[in-house]
């Protein structure tokens, strides 16, 4: 039976191969929904973004102009503009290295230990599954200034209290706080899946070999074949603190003074409140060459000492 | 795989032709009431949460009187703005609805785009507007670029809320609330010495820049000159209003609320006065409950002669060019504005009515505002509205954003009233249009 099947299906294909013009012309066919998804959804929008950045079309209008780079031009004398690039820079080396931090710290404790290892998981997990925006309104609470528990504690232990969400020198430090908070329980899985994978046998080795200390196992043997998942685990917690959007409008609308206006909300802000499209594609257009440069750059720089195991 | 998609479509065909001649059969049976049921017009609003009551009990009232026009809700969207942005992309694919209330400063955008078709020829075929309730002041709030091109659905004006428990406990009599400013930084500071937490007092300036125009038109001020070339906000008044918001902070210790920090320290007892939207009585209310005794006045008074409040809200505005279109429009838009509809209005929000008949005539309202004595301070200022003035041009939204933005700075005391009035006019002076 077994034989009769396979020498059918061997008789079939490649006449269908043959019809459809080869295997590459199979493999075509199979690829096209995908092809045109990707085109529709991806390539033409962006293509379009690309388009409407040189010309000063504002939404419901009934004409745009071609205006070259003006909007380009427009953005260096946009004091608006240069706070948001400057806060989104502050944000995420607030937010990346803290974050990346105290998961691989979590996650070596929490492999580490013998017992509990699923409930810290789905505790430090916990945040990333909720909704940002509903936490949004737990955190304005915590950290309102008068009634907000986080400044009565201030003010019990007689420390200062600061106006966390209100203050232009403590917004984008807060709200730092609370992406370190979101990103933490996400990055603290994929360390825990990349330590999983590594050999039990290399510690044995490395014991052997002489390395007795917990830290000297981490720094010979973690941290190395650890590697590949701290590659992306960068890439992601980046882009992803780039893209901090949610928060920032629910808790703050990007005040005081732009003390915590960023990227995405004045591209948010341009279009959909100033209707100003041109513009917010342009700023589109410049997030995009960030993202995707800071990709290159990792990529580029980190894989050449990533030790893939 | 292939067959089942070829059924489905043939299936779907085979409904929509049948659809098309029972559609057509009807219309070859009874051509005259095809032609006189045609006056169909869709209505968009905003905020469901505040409105989705008072439309549709406008809507039942409506369908009821005008049973000639079948006119439907599209789905409402959740704020002035997203209604905003609906419309215009409604505009750029020409699928507008008919009718469309929209907050009040943004009627000049849609009057300067050309998307509000001009009222007045319409009203001109009502004769005598005072008997219908719409004074010279009402119609003025859908006056811009000199095209009446909306009326006023629901109006609202800033208003003093207080914590009567709290300001007894600090020793203020709530009952005798302070009627100028500097009783109220005095007050506010006797509720702050309570500690603990109290806060005394804070005035909404943040969100946009129509808090701060109530401080300007309260001293007499006005944003742009009457020709619309120059700021006219950087004269005495707009110092004094800015050197009061200073006040606010350095003598009455006004925190700096981001968000809506204000109504949650209001909701749970620890601020005794604070001046916003009438517009969020009914919210306040229900957030406050029980926990302390809540109680509403007018604002206080700076210049009681020249002084004058802003005007928030929405107001319809008709989209159709087509004359029959516009004709059902137009009883629909007639309707929702009357004294009846009004009531309707008022009932369902806490809004202020806008129109006169309704105002003036204790039938309509009287045993509401009785009843329900917190929507009342709103009502006695009725006399000092004019509108929230909306900036011409294509940066009319940026400018608020602009004065909120500067507002900040002397909410955080990072700058002095002259020197963000000097920011605030040399700023605002780049976005508005230059003409001649």
């Amino acid at each position: 039976m077994a034989d009769v099947a396979l020498s059918g299906s061997a008789l079939n294909q490649p006449r269908l191969a043959r019809r459809m013009g080869g295997d590459a012309g199979i493999a075509w066919l199979l690829a096209l929904p995908a092809i045109l998804a990707y085109l529709a959804m991806i390539l033409l929008p962006l293509l379009a973004v690309l388009a409407l950045a040189f010309t000063d079309y504002e939404f419901g209008a009934r004409s745009f102009h071609w205006i070259g780079l003006a909007n380009f031009a427009d953005m260096l004398s946009d004091r608006t503009f240069a706070a948001s690039i400057r806060n989104t820079v502050i944000y995420c080396l607030f937010v990346a290295p803290l974050s990346i931090g105290i998961a691989l710290g979590l996650a070596v404790l929490i492999e580490a230990g013998s017992r509990g290892k699923a409930l810290y998981r789905a505790v430090f997990f916990l945040p990333v599954v909720s909704l940002t925006v509903a936490m949004a309104t737990a955190w304005q609470y915590l950290l309102h200034p008068s009634i907000g528990p986080v400044n009565a504690l201030l003010r019990m232990v007689g420390a200062g209290t600061p106006n966390w969400l209100g203050s232009s020198d403590w917004v984008i430090v807060s709200l730092g706080f609370i992406g370190v908070w979101e990103n933490v329980g996400f990055n603290l899985v994929l360390f825990l899946a990349g330590l999983t994978a590594i050999p039990r046998e290399l510690y044995a080795a490395s014991e052997i070999d002489g390395a007795r200390s917990g830290w000297s196992k981490f720094w010979l043997v973690t941290w190395p074949m650890l590697g590949p998942t701290m590659l992306f685990v960068i890439i992601i917690t980046m882009t992803r603190s780039i893209r901090v959007f949610d928060t920032v409008q629910t808790l703050t609308q990007g005040g005081p003074n732009n003390a915590s206006e960023v990227l995405l909300r004045t591209i948010y802000q341009e279009g959909f409140h100033y209707f100003k499209f041109g513009y917010s594609a342009a700023i589109t257009l410049v997030f995009l060459v960030i993202v995707l440069g800071l990709m290159l750059i990792q990529t580029r720089l980190i894989d050449r000492r990533v030790h893939y195991g | 795989m292939t067959k089942d998609i070829v059924t489905k479509d043939m299936r779907i065909s085979r409904r929509h032709t049948l659809t098309v001649m029972g559609g057509a059969a009807v219309s070859v049976a009874m051509p005259s009431v095809v032609r006189a049921q045609a006056a169909e017009i869709q209505v968009h609003y905003s905020m469901p949460a505040i409105f989705k009551e008072a439309q549709d009990a406008v809507m039942e009232a409506f369908t009821k009187k005008h049973p000639e026009v079948r006119a439907t809700y599209v789905n409402p969207t959740p704020t002035y703005e997203d209604g905003a942005q609906l419309l215009l992309r409604n505009a750029a694919t020409n699928s507008m609805p008919e009718v469309s209330f929209q907050g009040l400063n943004r009627l000049r955008m849609f009057a300067e785009r050309g998307v509000a078709v001009d009222l007045s020829p319409l009203l001109a075929t009502e004769g005598d507007l005072a008997k219908l309730g719409y004074s010279p002041a009402i119609l003025g709030l859908g006056f811009h670029a000199k095209v009446q091109c909306g009326l006023p659905f629901a109006t609202s004006n800033p208003i003093s809320y207080y914590n009567a428990t709290l300001l007894r406990r600090a020793g203020l009599d709530p009952s005798r609330f302070p009627t100028t400013w500097d009783q109220v930084i005095a007050d506010a500071q006797k509720v702050r010495a309570l500690g603990d937490g109290n806060e005394g007092m804070f005035f909404r300036w943040p969100g946009d820049d129509w808090m701060f125009s109530a401080l300007l038109y309260g001293h007499g001020g006005r944003m742009l000159n009457e020709a619309e070339t120059d700021v006219a906000f950087n004269g005495a008044e707009g110092l004094a209003a800015l050197r009061l918001l200073d006040r606010m902070v350095k003598e009455g210790g006004m925190p700096n609320f981001a968000g809506t920090a204000d109504l949650q320290a209001f909701s749970a007892g620890k601020l005794g006065m604070m001046f916003r939207t009438t517009a969020q009585v009914r919210s306040i209310a229900n957030s406050v409950g029980s926990n302390f005794e809540l109680g509403t006045t007018v604002m206080p008074v700076i210049d009681a002669q020249k002084g004058r409040l802003p005007t928030g809200g929405a107001g319809a505005m008709i989209t159709t060019k087509d004359p029959r279109k516009q004709e059902a429009a137009w009883k629909f838009v007639k309707f929702a504005t009357s004294a009846e509809g009004t009531t309707l209005m008022v009932k369902n929000t806490g809004y202020v009515p806008c129109n006169q008949l309704a105002i003036d005539d204790p039938r309509y309202l009287g045993d509401f505002y009785t009843a329900n004595p917190l929507f009342q301070a709103a009502t006695k200022q009725v006399h000092l509205m004019v509108p929230w003035y909306a900036f011409p041009g294509q940066n009319s939204v940026r400018v608020t954003q602009v004065m909120v933005d500067n507002l900040a700075r002397i909410a955080e005391q990072k700058a002095t009233p002259e020197a963000v009035l000097a920011d605030m006019a040399t700023e605002v002076r780049r976005l508005i249009p230059r003409q001649g």
